[in-house]
């Protein structure tokens, strides 16, 4: 008896440790969460205190002086569409890659080559990949000069390398998965007269679903708060993404303590709602491709 | 050449000699090129183009500040950095310091809370997706919080050391050329802990449970247990979580350049905000000289994984 209690004990001991290592890792959050919603100076005073009641004038002003609304349309235009075309393009690449009946000399090759990049440090392409999009914009600039380019640092131009950057991580995962769907299923529906496009349109992409929801939100999370390219690339104030206007405003408010908390939040709070009805989901998907060896 | 042709004029061993082999033309061509098409462009415009002009770039100069004007230099770049260059050598050493500190704790202490949660103990989901979190945020973020909970008079870190008397260990963290890649180095431990942990306690319920419950009946230890029978069976994924936060560190860019931007002194300059501050905001703007760096960073990343994937991972597959 006395085994088991002292057991139970250094179980609830052990939960109680546990409990405070949260602490630790939500704690951040937390505390800009709360400074967020409070007037720097009553930070300046305690940082730890709480304002009531909460000031939102913060976020109102993130939102009218200091355009914030911008970047999180920004943010969310680049993403999404570089998650649709990304998912469109990696899932077909992956249902060529993964198909018998798509086998060619050097399928094995030229799919070993995409993969391989996973292992690119992104300094190898970042550099070049700015020399390319500054010439073009030089050269369009010279060929056309009365039409205003939005080329150079342009949205779009965002979209193609983050879907580039996606390529080998998904094209990985989902013809892994793709390999995977019996054949049988692809015969019968051949004999109904299914088309390769009808083929992958109908069959393979619906069947794939759990895959791609996967992609998603690996690429998702990896789009949005994406950094290193964004800050080279976009020149263009008014083109900024959440992450690199976060840089830029807290450069700017510098000791606003309570105001870039507050943008803090806005640039955290999209995702972390997402998060939190799907965190399974989340979990899974991040996770992929990690597990087994 | 023996005839095959028998008596009724057909060759009948023709499909003896020939190799079984799809023909080209019965290759469904069109479909292919729709479908690997858009990815393989894109990748050919976007990664391999760039990563030749890079190496191309690598042993010119290449001036952005007079019109992107070219000379070519030979391997002099590639001299100078191995020789000469006392920026990269500490930026090369503070890579590897926090890729190995990655690999040596990051990585069993997310096992040892996996373990700990593996004992089915209560709140395990709680602690999952609160553990999680971290990883969902930008590093912009992560480095912005981290500079107040480091802050000198009002940060987390100096405001618990002060409340228990400990005012002599109380640092300016991000300031102080001592503790500055430590203090970043807890960071990105802080970041990833969820994640590493997740796939850890993934990895353990993968374990039947028979297996556990034979070694008990064998008269095993909690010891004996967690070292002879668990660790070895969740080995590929501990290597792959190696693998993963070894190169993960040697590529960080952003938390450094949010938070200390290298500084103080290059006391955290990683070889990503080497290259970065070097191509943007050096006196010249040359290229030529990061491609370089690019490049010779390239070759060790790309050294490292397979070295560890070669030494580290075994091929058997264990069944059970």
């Amino acid at each position: 008896m006395k085994r088991s209690v002292l057991k139970q004990a250094g179980r609830w001991f052990a939960v109680l440790l546990l409990l405070g290592f949260t602490l630790l890792i939500v704690g951040p959050f937390l505390w800009t969460f709360v400074m967020s919603l409070r007037p720097t100076n009553d930070i300046m005073e305690n940082a730890y205190g709480i304002t009531w009641p909460p000031y939102v004038k913060n976020y109102v002003y993130a939102f009218t002086e200091f355009g914030f609304a911008q970047y999180i349309k920004n943010s969310v235009y680049i993403t999404g569409v570089a998650l649709i075309v990304t998912t469109v393009v990696t899932a077909m690449a992956a249902f060529g890659f993964s198909r018998t009946r798509f086998a060619f000399p050097l399928r094995e090759f030229l799919f070993l080559t995409i993969f391989i990049s996973i292992m690119f440090p992104p300094q190898i392409t970042l550099l070049s990949l700015y020399e390319g999009v500054a010439r073009i914009s030089r050269a369009l600039a010279k060929l056309m000069p009365e039409v205003e380019w939005r080329f150079q640092g342009s949205r779009e131009s965002m979209i193609l390398i983050y879907t580039a950057s996606a390529l080998a991580f998904n094209i990985y995962i989902l013809r892994s998965f793709f390999s995977q769907i019996p054949q049988d299923l692809e015969d019968a529906a051949r004999i109904d007269g299914c088309s390769d496009w009808q083929m992958f349109w109908r069959v393979i992409f619906p069947i794939g679903t759990p895959a791609i929801a996967t992609t998603i939100v690996i690429n998702y999370i990896s789009f949005w708060n994406e950094f290193l390219y964004a800050v080279t690339m976009i020149t263009k104030q008014k083109a900024r993404t959440l992450p690199l206007a976060m840089m830029f405003f807290a450069g700017e408010a510098s000791v606003d303590i309570g105001m870039i908390a507050t943008g803090l939040m806005v640039s955290v709070i999209p995702v972390l709602i997402l998060y939190l009805i799907l965190s399974e989901q989340f979990i899974k998907g991040m996770t992929a491709g990690a597990l087994k060896g | 050449m023996s005839d095959t042709t028998g008596r009724s004029g057909i060759d009948t061993q023709a499909h003896r000699r020939a190799p079984r082999r799809k023909k080209l033309f019965r290759i469904p061509w069109g479909s292919i090129v729709t479908f690997i098409g858009p990815s393989l462009f894109l990748y050919f415009l976007l990664i391999i183009i760039p990563v030749g002009m890079t190496f191309y770039n690598s042993v010119h100069i290449l001036r952005m500040d007079l019109g992107m004007r070219r000379e070519w230099v030979g391997l002099e770049h590639y001299a100078k950095l191995l020789t000469d260059d006392l920026i990269f050598r500490m930026a090369v050493k503070n890579s590897f310091i926090w890729a190995i500190f990655a690999s040596v704790v990051d990585i069993p202490f997310a096992l040892f809370l996996a373990l700990i949660l593996y004992s089915k103990l209560p709140l395990t989901r709680l602690f999952r997706i609160s553990w999680f979190t971290p990883m969902l945020v930008s590093w912009v973020v992560v480095g912005f919080i981290f500079r107040w909970v480091y802050n000198y008079d009002w940060g987390v870190v100096n405001t618990v050391l002060r409340g228990v008397g400990l005012d002599a260990w109380v640092r300016n963290w991000l300031g102080d050329p001592q503790t500055a890649l430590l203090s970043l180095m807890v960071i990105t431990m802080w970041k990833f802990v969820g994640f590493n942990m997740v796939i850890f306690l993934a990895a353990l319920s993968s374990i039947p449970d028979e297996l556990v419950d034979a070694a008990r009946i064998d008269g095993c230890n909690r010891a004996q247990l967690v070292f002879r029978i668990v660790i070895p069976l969740i080995r590929s994924t501990a290597v792959n979580l190696l693998i993963l936060a070894f190169i993960g560190k040697m590529k960080q860019f952003a938390l450094v350049w949010v938070s200390t931007r290298g500084g103080p002194m290059h006391h955290t300059e990683t070889v990503a905000t080497y290259v970065q501050n070097r191509a943007f905001n050096w006196r010249t703007l040359d290229l030529g000289y990061p491609s370089a760096i690019a490049v010779v960073w390239f070759i060790v990343i790309l050294a490292f994984t397979v070295l560890f994937t070669r030494t580290l991972q075994r091929r058997e597959v264990l069944e059970f």
